[in-house]
């Protein structure tokens, strides 16, 4: 048992729920918690953390698309299986952050079983942060970078229009349902063509610098942290499919930036 | 030299408060993330400029800062370490090299002399060679300390303290 195990308070065993009412529970924790943009070194240790707490053991596999949970309890005289579907869902960071409370709050014996049942529903309705804040935030941020990179004053005006305008299509895009890659080459598309505008009019001496900005917020740069995180957790093919789906983003943005640039005639050297 | 240093601070922070807020991170992670942020690309700074280091080596150290502070602020935060570590470590993409590497690929397949096809794959590799070790070096340095404190970096989102 691992030394973080032995501080967990197991509960009593007649207030023990179901070893098959405990698969499904975990099978959903996980599925949002890796969704919600969670290592896999993160998930196996909040669902064992759970499973512990219910007097119970899991063992679990992470596939990419998939996570396989397996829930025994102590003696072994009942065992179920559930296979969990990783949905495309946008990363929150504010539901990982609460349902890692919640395990721990489990562990620590001051949420039973039927009020985290609860607590989880009310986690996984979290809003979003304000669409019209992260694209201002957002533009800002971008505007900025131009100026760490030595974008002058016109190139990051220049950014923060082509930013704002590449996210709110994303976000339109992606409420619409339109797979996400083909969001990420029409976004690239407009931010790098909005971004030629710096060089055609030659309104500033930075051109190169901003039209290379412009279209960095779409950088998956979740994935590829994941992905190395899970690779140093020995979860290799995880890490491959996470890491995969990066350089697939990654080659989208690569796609709407060079489209951009012909049709604006814009040259690289 | 001085208000370059603050004004790369203070722009890196911005960046990161701006990016955080694409991954939906809690309230109190905003702050958190812009001074890691900010502490993270000074350091880079100083490492490059003054210092004269190679960026991808400076890169790794500023990295290692970053994952180091993330993990131990943590708590306090109660926040994931992860959270903080993509808006920290954005500002250190390597957002040019990329760019020109693309542009030295697209250039060698529309170049067919000799001269000038030898020419851009020189700007292609070397570009992307910088670009993909600095991005090794930033994923490096942020998530090793997780792993070297995970007594800490997981038990960050405890309520209960012992």
């Amino acid at each position: 048992m691992p030394k973080e195990m032995n501080d967990i308070r197991v509960s009593a065993p007649e207030s023990r729920p179901k070893a098959k009412e405990v698969c499904a529970f975990l099978a959903e924790y996980s599925g949002w918690l890796f969704s919600s943009g969670a290592t896999c070194i993160r998930l196996e240790k909040n669902v064992k953390r759970i499973a512990a707490s219910l007097g119970m053991t899991v063992e679990m596999s992470v596939l990419p698309r998939h996570l396989h949970i397996t829930v025994m309890d102590r003696c072994g005289r009942q065992c179920f299986t559930s296979v969990a579907p990783i949905l495309e869902r946008p990363v929150s960071f504010a539901i990982n952050t609460r349902l890692s409370t919640l395990s721990w709050d489990m562990a620590d014996g001051e949420v039973d079983f039927r009020e985290a049942q609860k607590r989880f529903c009310r986690i996984i309705d979290t809003p979003l942060s304000s669409g019209w804040a992260v694209l201002m935030l957002v533009a800002i941020a971008n505007a900025s970078f131009c100026r760490l990179f030595g974008g002058d004053m016109m190139a990051m005006a220049v950014v923060f229009i082509a930013t704002a305008a590449g996210f709110a299509l994303k976000q339109t895009l992606t409420e619409k349902h339109v797979d996400s890659r083909l969001v990420v080459i029409a976004c690239s598309f407009v931010s790098a063509v909005l971004a030629a505008a710096d060089g055609l009019f030659s309104l500033g001496r930075t051109p190169e610098i901003a039209i290379g900005t412009s279209v960095l917020y779409l950088v998956p740069g979740i994935p590829y942290i994941n992905s190395f995180c899970d690779m140093l957790d020995r979860h290799y093919i995880c890490a491959f499919g996470r890491a995969m789906n990066a350089v697939v983003i990654t080659c989208c943005l690569s796609i709407g930036l060079c489209a951009g640039m012909l049709l604006m005639n814009v040259g690289m050297f | 030299m001085l208000a370059e240093f603050i004004q790369d601070a203070a722009f890196a922070a911005v960046a990161a408060t701006g990016f955080a807020a694409i991954s939906n991170p809690p309230r109190q992670a905003y702050l958190y993330c812009a001074l890691i942020a900010a502490a993270g690309h000074s350091f880079r700074f100083v490492l490059m400029n003054p210092a004269g280091i190679h960026i991808v080596v400076a890169t790794a150290m500023a990295s290692l800062l970053v994952g180091v502070l993330a993990v131990l602020f943590s708590p306090r935060v109660k926040v994931p370490a992860e959270t903080c570590l993509f808006p920290a470590l954005l500002p250190m993409i390597p957002g040019i090299y990329a760019y020109k590497a693309v542009g030295g690929m697209i250039m060698c397949i529309y170049n067919n002399s000799e001269a000038a096809f030898s020419r851009y794959f020189y700007l292609f590799a070397s570009n992307g060679l910088t670009c993909f070790f600095i991005l090794l070096a930033m994923a490096v340095g942020a998530v090793v300390p997780i792993f070297l404190m995970k007594k800490i970096s997981f038990r960050a989102t405890r309520t209960l303290h012992d």
